[in-house]
Order: C-alpha cells, then sequence, then structure tokens
C-alpha cells in the first residue's frame, strides 16, 4: 500500500507534527487510557474478582455512602488549604527571591529541593519529626520552654497540609518568578513616573498581569491536592479516626483492603468528574480576572 | 512559563494531570515479571522474617529441586497491594507468607489452593496437624480443608522494665486493676506508666480479658455484651486522657511506636508480641526486660496471631510449593529460628522444648499460647474482614487518641458492622 504524500506545505507540517507526537500518543495511550478504559468498565462491576455485573449499582452506591462523602469533604478542605496556601505562600516567596539579594539563587535551590524530593520520604521524614514523644519539633519546643504539642492528633488535616506545602511550594514559587519575569519592566517604571507606590503597583501591575500563573498554579494545587495520596498513606495512616481520609486513599482502601474493585473504580471515575469539573469551573472564573495592557 | 498560555493549552494540561493518576491507580498493576519462570521459585515473605535459619532452608532448597528461590520481602500492606494485583493478572508467586486471616480470605475467594490432599500424603510424617496448636490449624482450613500452614503463632502480654519496677517496689501486675495502680505509681519524671499502640489489632487482648465475642454468626450480636466492649475501650482511653498514664499514640502505619519508646527509657510497660523483642534487645542492650504472663480481667486470655504460608490456587508448581512449605516449618527450622531471634512457633513440641522452657522470656510466651484466642475467626469467615477491620480502626482511634466516649464509638461500629455482615 503506498503511503500519500499530503499535497499542501500544511498537510506536510502536520503529517510531521503527529509522527513527533505518535510516542507520546503511544505511551499515554498504553499507560494512561487504556487503564482509564478499564476502570470505568470495572466501575460497573463487583465482588472481590469485579467479574460480576453491578450496572451503575457502584455509582448509586458511591453517592449514598456516608464515608464517601466524608472522604470527599476532609479531600476539599485539605485541597483548599493547600490552594490557598501555595498560592499565598508561593507567591511572597517569589517576590522576596525576584529582589537583588545576595544569595537568592541558592535560596531558590534550597527551597525547590523538597519538591524534588519523594512524597514518601518527605512524609518519613515528618512523621518522625512531628511524632509528639520522640520528635524533634516537640524537643526543639522544649528547649525554648514552650509546651509540646500533639500535632497529628490537635489538627491532623492542617498538619498534612502544611507537609504539603512545605514540600510543594519551591515549584510554585518558580512558576511565579517566571511570571514576575515576563512583565516589562516598563510598567512598573511609567507607574513609578505616575506616582504610584510599591504597594499600588503590586495592586494594580504585577497581580493582574500575574494572573495566568495563578490560575495555573491554582488549578494544579487543586488538581493535587484532591489527588493527595502519600501524606495520608505515609504520614497518618487517615487516621486519627478518619480525620485524613482522602479521597485517594479512601479508593486505595477500597481496592485493596476490603478488596471491592468494582464499587473502588466507580468511586475514582466520580473523583475524575469532580476534578474535571473544579478545573473548568476555575478556569471560566480565572480568565475573566485576566487583563491586558 | 508563558503569562500567554492559552485555555485549550490549561485545559489539556489540567485534564490530562487530572484523570491519569487517580484512574490509573485503580487499573492493577502493570504486567509482573513472570514469577513462575523456569528454574526460579517466587516467595513472598515478610520483610522482618529474613531469618537466617530460613535462608539455610533455601539453601538446602535451592540444591535439592535445581531451582533459584527468588525471596521477595514487603512489608504487609505492600504485600497485599502486589498480591491482589498478581491475582487480576493471574500471574502469581509459587507461595505466600501471609500475617494471618488472608488464607481463609482467599479461599473463599478461591485465590488460595487447597493443602489438603498433600496433608492427607505427607502430614503423618512432618505432624501436621497433629503438633500443631489446634487453634493455628482452624484459622487456616476452609470447609473442613486446609489451606495454608501457620509458621510463627504468636501472642501479645505484657513487658516490663525490671529496674523501673523495682525501685518503684512494684511486682508486675497481674490485673486490669493492679495495672492501672502500677502505671500510676511509675508515671513520673517524663515516664509514662504505659504506652498503648495505635493499631487497632492492639484492642484485642482486652476485648478478649473482657469476655467480648467480636461476632456470633448464631444471632449476629456483634461486640457482645456490649458493656463488657465499652469497658475495655473505655479504660484504655482512660489511661491516657483521665488517668494520664500512657502518651497519646499517633495514628500512623507503624506500630513500633510504644516499643520505641520503652526502648528509650520513657515507658515502664507496653503490651507487644515477640516481634519487639529483637528490636528492644538490639537498641537497648542494658535494659532489663521482664515479660509477665497476659492481664486477667473476666479472664486470663489473650489474642493469637501469626504468621501463615498458602499457595495460590494459579500457583505452577503446587507440589514445589508444598516441599517448601515442609522444610520451613520442620521441628528443627522452627528451633533455630527462636535460637535465632526468639520468634515463638505453631507446633505443641515446640513449647515443650527444654530451650523453650528454661528461657525466662521464652516461656512466658509460651505458657501464653494455651490461652490465646483467635478473635476474627468468625468475621474471617463472612468474607468480610478487610471492611470490618477498616471501621474497626477508625473507632479504635476515635476512642483512644480522640476520647470519643467508647459507648457512643462502638455503636457507631455496630451499626455499620450490622450493614455489611447481614
Amino acid at each position: 500500500m503506498s503511503v500519500r504524500t499530503p499535497r499542501t506545505l500544511a498537510g506536510r507540517y502536520a503529517r510531521t507534527a503527529y509522527l513527533f507526537l505518535l510516542p507520546a500518543i503511544l505511551f499515554f495511550a498504553a499507560f494512561f487510557y487504556l487503564p482509564i478504559g478499564n476502570v470505568v468498565a470495572t466501575s460497573l462491576r463487583t465482588g472481590p474478582q469485579a467479574d460480576q455485573w453491578a450496572g451503575l449499582g457502584n455509582y448509586a452506591d458511591a453517592l449514598g455512602d456516608p464515608a464517601v462523602r466524608h472522604s470527599f469533604l476532609v479531600t476539599v478542605a485539605f485541597a483548599v488549604m493547600v490552594v490557598i496556601g501555595s498560592i499565598v505562600l508561593g507567591l511572597a516567596l517569589a517576590l522576596a527571591l525576584d529582589q537583588p539579594l545576595r544569595g537568592r539563587v541558592v535560596f531558590r535551590v534550597l527551597l525547590l529541593v523538597p519538591y524534588l524530593t519523594s512524597v514518601a520520604i518527605v512524609g518519613l521524614l515528618w512523621r518522625n519529626i512531628l511524632d509528639p514523644e520522640l520528635g524533634v519539633l516537640n524537643r526543639v519546643l522544649a528547649g525554648l520552654g514552650l509546651p509540646g504539642q500533639q500535632w497529628l492528633n490537635t489538627a491532623p488535616l492542617l498538619t498534612i497540609a502544611c507537609v504539603t506545602l512545605w514540600q510543594s511550594v519551591g515549584y510554585t514559587m518558580v512558576l511565579f518568578l517566571a511570571g514576575l519575569q515576563g512583565i516589562p519592566e516598563t510598567y512598573h517604571e511609567a507607574a513609578r513616573i505616575d506616582g504610584a507606590d510599591a504597594w499600588r503597583r503590586f495592586w494594580r501591575i504585577t497581580l493582574p498581569l500575574l494572573a495566568p500563573t495563578t490560575l495555573f498554579v491554582s488549578v494544579m494545587a487543586v488538581i493535587s491536592g484532591l489527588q493527595a495520596f502519600g501524606q495520608a498513606y505515609i504520614i497518618t495512616n487517615g487516621g486519627p479516626g478518619d480525620a485524613t481520609d482522602l479521597s485517594v486513599f479512601h479508593i486505595f482502601n477500597v481496592a485493596f483492603r476490603t478488596r471491592d474493585f468494582g464499587y473502588s473504580s466507580a468511586q475514582s471515575v466520580l473523583l475524575l468528574v469532580v476534578i474535571v469539573a473544579f478545573t473548568l469551573v476555575q478556569l471560566r472564573a480565572g480568565r475573566r480576572g485576566e487583563v491586558t495592557y | 512559563m508563558s503569562p500567554n498560555l492559552s485555555r485549550r493549552d490549561l485545559i489539556r494540561l489540567a485534564g490530562a494531570a487530572a484523570a491519569a493518576p487517580v484512574l490509573s491507580a485503580c487499573a492493577g498493576a502493570p504486567p509482573a515479571p513472570s514469577a513462575a519462570a523456569p528454574g526460579t521459585f517466587t516467595v513472598y515473605w515478610n520483610a522482618g522474617h529474613d531469618y537466617a535459619a530460613y535462608r539455610k532452608v533455601i539453601a538446602e532448597f535451592e540444591q535439592a529441586n535445581k531451582v533459584k528461590v527468588n525471596l521477595q520481602k514487603y512489608q504487609w500492606p505492600d504485600l497485599r497491594t502486589r498480591l491482589l494485583a498478581d491475582f487480576a493478572s493471574g500471574t502469581v508467586p509459587d507461595l505466600v507468607e501471609e500475617p494471618g486471616g488472608w488464607v481463609q480470605e482467599f479461599a473463599i475467594s478461591g485465590n488460595a489452593r487447597s493443602l489438603q490432599d498433600f496433608v492427607d500424603r505427607d502430614g503423618g510424617a512432618m505432624g501436621f496437624p497433629a503438633d500443631w496448636q489446634p487453634v493455628t490449624v482452624e484459622r487456616n482450613s476452609y470447609q473442613g480443608k486446609v489451606y495454608g500452614v501457620q509458621l510463627h503463632l504468636t501472642c501479645n502480654t505484657l513487658l516490663y522494665n525490671k529496674a523501673m519496677l523495682r525501685e518503684a517496689g512494684l511486682e508486675p501486675p497481674s490485673t486490669w486493676e493492679e495495672f492501672l495502680a502500677a502505671a500510676r505509681k511509675l508515671t513520673k519524671d517524663g515516664v509514662y506508666g504505659v504506652a498503648l499502640n495505635q493499631d487497632h489489632t492492639y484492642v484485642w487482648p482486652w476485648l478478649i480479658q473482657a469476655g467480648v465475642t467480636p461476632y456470633d454468626p448464631a444471632t449476629g450480636e456483634i461486640m457482645g455484651p456490649r458493656e463488657a466492649a465499652v469497658e475495655a475501650l473505655q479504660f484504655q482511653a482512660d489511661l491516657v486522657h483521665k488517668h494520664k498514664v500512657a502518651p497519646v499514640p499517633v495514628s500512623s502505619t507503624d506500630y513500633s511506636g510504644p516499643q520505641k519508646l520503652f526502648s528509650a527509657g520513657r515507658a515502664a510497660m507496653i503490651l507487644t508480641g515477640p516481634w519487639d523483642l529483637d528490636p528492644i534487645r538490639k537498641t537497648s542492650p542494658d535494659l532489663e526486660l521482664g515479660v509477665a504472663p497476659p492481664l486477667k480481667h473476666r479472664t486470663r486470655a489473650t489474642q493469637a496471631a501469626g504468621v501463615s504460608l498458602f499457595v495460590p490456587a494459579k500457583a505452577a508448581r503446587p507440589e514445589l510449593s508444598w516441599d517448601f512449605v515442609k522444610r520451613v516449618t520442620a521441628a528443627e527450622v522452627e528451633r533455630a529460628a527462636t535460637a535465632e531471634t526468639g520468634m515463638l512457633m505453631p507446633r505443641k513440641s515446640w513449647a515443650e522444648l527444654s530451650e523453650v522452657r528454661s528461657d525466662p522470656v521464652t516461656k512466658v510466651f509460651a505458657d501464653a499460647l494455651a490461652i490465646a484466642q483467635d478473635p476474627s475467626q468468625q468475621v474471617r469467615l463472612t468474607g468480610q474482614l478487610g471492611k470490618w477491620d477498616e471501621q474497626l480502626k477508625v473507632m479504635y482511634q476515635q476512642v483512644l487518641i480522640q476520647n470519643q466516649p467508647a459507648a457512643e464509638a462502638l455503636a457507631a461500629f455496630t451499626r455499620t458492622a450490622e450493614g455489611f455482615l447481614k
């Protein structure tokens, strides 16, 4: 069979582009889209071997399951903390390290290192640091004459959100730094000539022009917040009680502890729908706030 | 990042990031390398049980059968994840060590092979089941057939710091009342009288001592008598929150917290099993370790635990798997493993060995095995142990860590359990 050569230049460009994309498409198809299809198919089945037809029964059960509802609310609360923290801390650090400070490159690298570290290592590290009896943090507090804290018992969700931020804020900072460096200096100069102080320039120039970056950061933070797993798995095991029973951890337990792959797959699909919905709403809302000068 | 990132770019990026990891997490593991490759005998083993005594068995097994043993070591949760993925893919190991409870679960689901034909043929020669403690045979059988062979038989009892009790003028406590009084007296100067475990499986000795039956399939009663179960749970919570003789445990996948406090001299007593003996001896060789019989309340009893071996239903060479089982559970191997690590064994003859009877630590554990019960048996046979354990973990931590009234938490637990045990 002969391969027809596209006659137009655009056609030839398109064919070249698709050829370059082919390895990535094959990779995603094999390792992501086929498993996704498998999950959707499994969600319609039930039993320890997921070999009995259940139709939409798993979806109906999940929507009425108080444990699913609870883990979803826990996850949303966790995601809100992570999103707000990522934006506020990431932007603050980016603004600080965008200044002509000595050693700022070193600080940037130091802040980025936790992001490059595996969540398992970060989890084990913080689990030991936060141990109320044998952990380093309470020893430091004791050295300062302060009372020890039950970090993982009194505010477990906030604590694992803080650990997540500690790990991820360096990446957010890098994104904001790139955004800041993309804002032409002439805008600030013009504003200075017009008598605008630093605070006013931040609100009227920097922040509006960072809107696309902020949108990207918030979208990614929502997605990663709703998908968080390692923090609950490594640090708290979902506890105390079910206080940190994040959705993906809950789904994992339904699959691998209670051995209900159909039910866990249905919950996965529902979580995907929620994440996509959140993302679309964010994009729609975020685009309204964008400005150009 | 470009400030002109298009909406399409964002949707594409966000959609891909959202969909892929969540969904692929549930899609089963990537195809495993063939566990039954010719010449290779694959065994899934607990990372903490890689004893020299078993390595010797492996070397002999390899020589006798002309195979290479691929001993894959896991922590229990990871082993379970891997095993379930293997069951789904159909590529299974030749032999699996399990933490107790999985044999019946996988027998019910058809993933474990019955060993009854091998037992009928070789049981007499190897002393199975005659030389095994009856509880170990019962927990590895389903519908009258043997599906697993117990490798270790353990139980939970009282470990104490002899020096601390001597300084306080105390004898090892025998009852709950004595235990509380001792813990009160021992709690001072940054030392807790006792450290309790956050892991829900540590609740069982208390419940058994209170006379609680977890599940009665004849009546459908859960955690009865209810008042006794509430009393057992509340007693533990009060040790932490009311009497303040124990630190608040921290929820985690790690159950070594009390052992670490005990080894560090920060807790005078812990309730645990032989798995903590080795770490205590290694990290605190100067600690004067005392072991006392299980506590008594309505009855003196403890929980039978320990690991077993089973052969997956799709294992390619069950005859070879059975040969490994026979070798690794032989009386002389039990003896060597105990000498090496202090681990307790399931053979009746093991409990009568002179070295077991003469060792002050092992002897107490060995005697406790006679009053050890398997509390999860009836729940396991319903096939709902996974759900039961998940709910029990939540309830136990709500009481022990979050100080929720025991009656309230237990009522919520039984309501939920009634739903899935029907």
